[in-house]
């Protein structure tokens, strides 16, 4: 019987149009944001290309190319760099030595020359990125000189240093990150919401609750078969949004903007078993709150203000950058969102989190549907106040 | 058959239902009598569970509504006050969703749709959404989803109320259809003409109590009145409220 309500409830929402583009409306927009957030950022922030001339650029092909594919713009040497450098005609120079490709292949250290005033600010903020530049490609190559070797390039790193630059491009860079679970937050709460009126608010509204009681079914039969229909809604958009972000992130550049993101598959799986549950509570709740409405447009006064809570730990955390902590795990919302940074920033998650979250919101869950049961129950719920 | 034992309903200092006894037998109509706020409605729902009742009880073919709820509605099909459907599905879909939260299997469900069909000559319009049609098309659809297992008992709450003529004319074949087929139909309205046309026992509400009880013809007597209307008029006491 339970069945037999999540399958009507499913064909009934399937052919609702106002369901259909509820939930529609955070997997086509999520996308959205995300691009035009991205926009903003590049132009806001975002350095110019480095214009860096290059001596001996014939010496070194694969720096040269790793400089190029970097986003270096190389241009030819100026006749005597020195003395554009000290003229401010160009930022810097970088010179590579005729015996580079020698000693690179003998093993040994390759020498490279950058000409640079420190003097003036830009060119030495320039020299800067075209240092980080080249030891970035110094460090990987040591590091397979060292594998091929059998050596773990760990052993030469005693220390990793990670900068984080908070300065205010890469700052709202970061903030980006925490778009990414907020769309996702909204997504679940809102995949299900008219599914979650409809079933409620809606059912007595068009007086069809009184009817539906009279069958010889335990009401906690009816209230499963409708949290699971608006459970499916609310994944299904959950799922699709997912997605949707995950390819919108994986086709924006944001390396340029100096943000590392991780969104791929194996990341989109460790984000879903932190999401699912919180579907499953969310419709639960959703329901609850629209059963005390009185009619339909009420309850999605409600839950249209009550939808805008979970968003609240997207900024707190936006504001005040925290790692996740036990005590959040419990808190819905908090706990996903908290997770999901910790996902896209690359660090691993204990499986025990995803649990005590799984956990939580089941027992939040059966609180939800028990009260529903129970309020299905008072005649004041079924027959309406006025 | 239905018997309703003493029930008393009080909200807040208002008695909407104080004391009221009455049986319907199966194979006959019997037909509920009152103006509105006279305490039928909230009689209709204590009887089919979804109001609990102050003190009393009501009893489906002898069990006990309050102490095996699942068993009486097995064996009533009601037509509440609220008789809303989904827009979105057809006539047909109400009808099987209803079926099988009553449990019935695929195939018996199929067999007793089109015996509503015919029963309630809806051919035309059973796998049409619901959402555009008429009262008298949605009543229909109501009255066979409260069919749809086939019950001995037929609880119906102002069935005929917004239907035009020919839409009445074809509820009343359908309740008289019922009877015949030694159904216990319990029918509730504010017309008199509707109850004294149908009815072969009629109930009288006024103020929450049953004033009278009885065939037409003991209304008649009792009262002293030759004519059925003269006689309601006396036992409710005024005409506010009957149409």
């Amino acid at each position: 019987m339970i069945r037999a309500v999540f399958h009507k409830e499913l064909v009934d929402h399937c052919r609702d149009r106002r369901s259909m583009l509820g939930a529609l409306v955070l997997p086509v927009l999520g996308p959205l944001v995300l691009v035009g957030l991205f926009r903003l950022l590049s132009q806001l922030g975002g350095d110019p290309p480095i214009q860096l001339p290059v001596v001996g650029a014939e010496h070194a092909p694969r720096l040269v190319e790793y400089l190029k594919a970097s986003g270096a713009e190389l241009l030819p040497a100026p006749p005597s760099p020195e003395e554009s450098v000290r003229r401010g005609d160009v930022d810097a120079v970088l010179v590579i030595a005729p015996d580079y490709g020698e000693r690179f292949a003998l093993g040994r250290s390759a020498p490279v020359q950058l000409i640079v005033d420190q003097s003036r600010s830009e060119a030495a903020r320039t020299a800067r990125r075209v240092t980080r530049l080249v030891y970035g490609y110094a460090q990987s190559l040591g590091a397979l000189r060292l594998l091929a070797r059998g050596i773990s390039p760990e052993v030469a790193t005693p220390i990793e240093l990670e900068e984080l630059d908070l300065s205010t491009p890469q700052k709202l860079a970061a903030n980006l990150l925490n778009v990414v679970p907020m769309l996702l937050m909204l997504a679940a709460f809102m995949g299900g919401m008219n599914v979650a009126i409809d079933t409620t608010a809606g059912e007595r509204e068009r007086g069809s609750l009184e009817p539906l009681l009279l069958n010889p079914v335990p009401r906690y039969r009816l209230v499963l078969g409708k949290w699971l229909t608006t459970v499916v809604f609310s994944t299904v958009i959950t799922l699709v949004t997912l997605v949707g972000l995950s390819l919108t992130v994986r086709f924006l550049p944001l390396e340029e903007v100096g943000l590392k993101v991780l969104l791929g598959p194996a990341e989109a799986l460790s984000m879903l078993a932190s999401v699912l549950p919180l579907t499953l509570f969310a419709s639960a709740l959703q329901m609850l709150i629209a059963t005390f409405a009185r009619s339909f447009k009420e309850a999605q006064t409600y839950l249209s203000l009550f939808n805008l809570l979970p968003m609240a730990p997207s900024m707190v955390l936006m504001l005040e950058p925290t790692r996740t902590a036990a005590w959040m795990l419990p808190i819905p919302a908090l706990a996903q969102v908290s997770t999901l940074v910790d996902v896209m920033r690359g660090e691993s998650v204990p499986v025990w989190h995803f649990g005590l979250i799984m956990l939580s919101s089941l027992a939040y869950t059966a609180l939800c549907l028990w009260l529903l049961v129970r309020l299905l129950g008072r005649e004041q719920i079924i027959f309406g106040r006025s | 058959m239905i018997e309703v034992e003493d029930l008393h309903k009080r909200y807040g200092a208002v008695r909407a239902v104080n004391g009221v006894s009455f049986r319907a037998e199966n194979g006959k109509v019997t037909g509920l009598l009152g103006p509105n706020g006279a305490g039928k409605t909230t009689t209709l729902r204590m009887l089919s569970s979804l109001i609990r009742p102050d003190a009393g009880r009501s009893l489906i073919d002898g069990i006990d509504v309050a102490r095996d709820r699942h068993a009486a509605l097995a064996r009533l099909g009601i037509l509440p006050d609220s008789r809303g459907l989904y827009p979105r599905l057809t006539a047909r879909e109400h009808l099987h969703y209803f079926g099988s939260l009553h449990g019935i299997d695929r195939r018996a469900l199929e067999r007793r749709v089109d015996e509503l069909i015919e029963l309630l000559d809806m051919p035309q319009i059973i796998d049409r959404p619901v959402a555009g049609f008429s009262q008298g098309e949605r009543t229909k659809v109501a009255i066979g989803r409260a069919l749809v297992h086939d019950p001995p008992n037929v609880v119906l709450d102002e069935a005929t109320n917004g239907l035009d003529v020919m839409s009445t004319r074809a509820m009343r074949s359908v309740i008289r259809e019922l009877c015949s087929r030694g159904r216990c139909v319990l029918f509730s309205s504010h017309v008199m003409q509707e109850v004294s046309e149908l009815c072969d026992h009629i109930v009288v509400f006024a103020g929450g109590r049953v004033v009278a009880d009885g065939s037409p013809d003991t209304l008649r007597r009792d009262t002293g009145e030759a004519n059925l209307e003269e006689a309601f008029v006396k036992v409710i006491g005024s005409t506010v409220g009957l149409s």
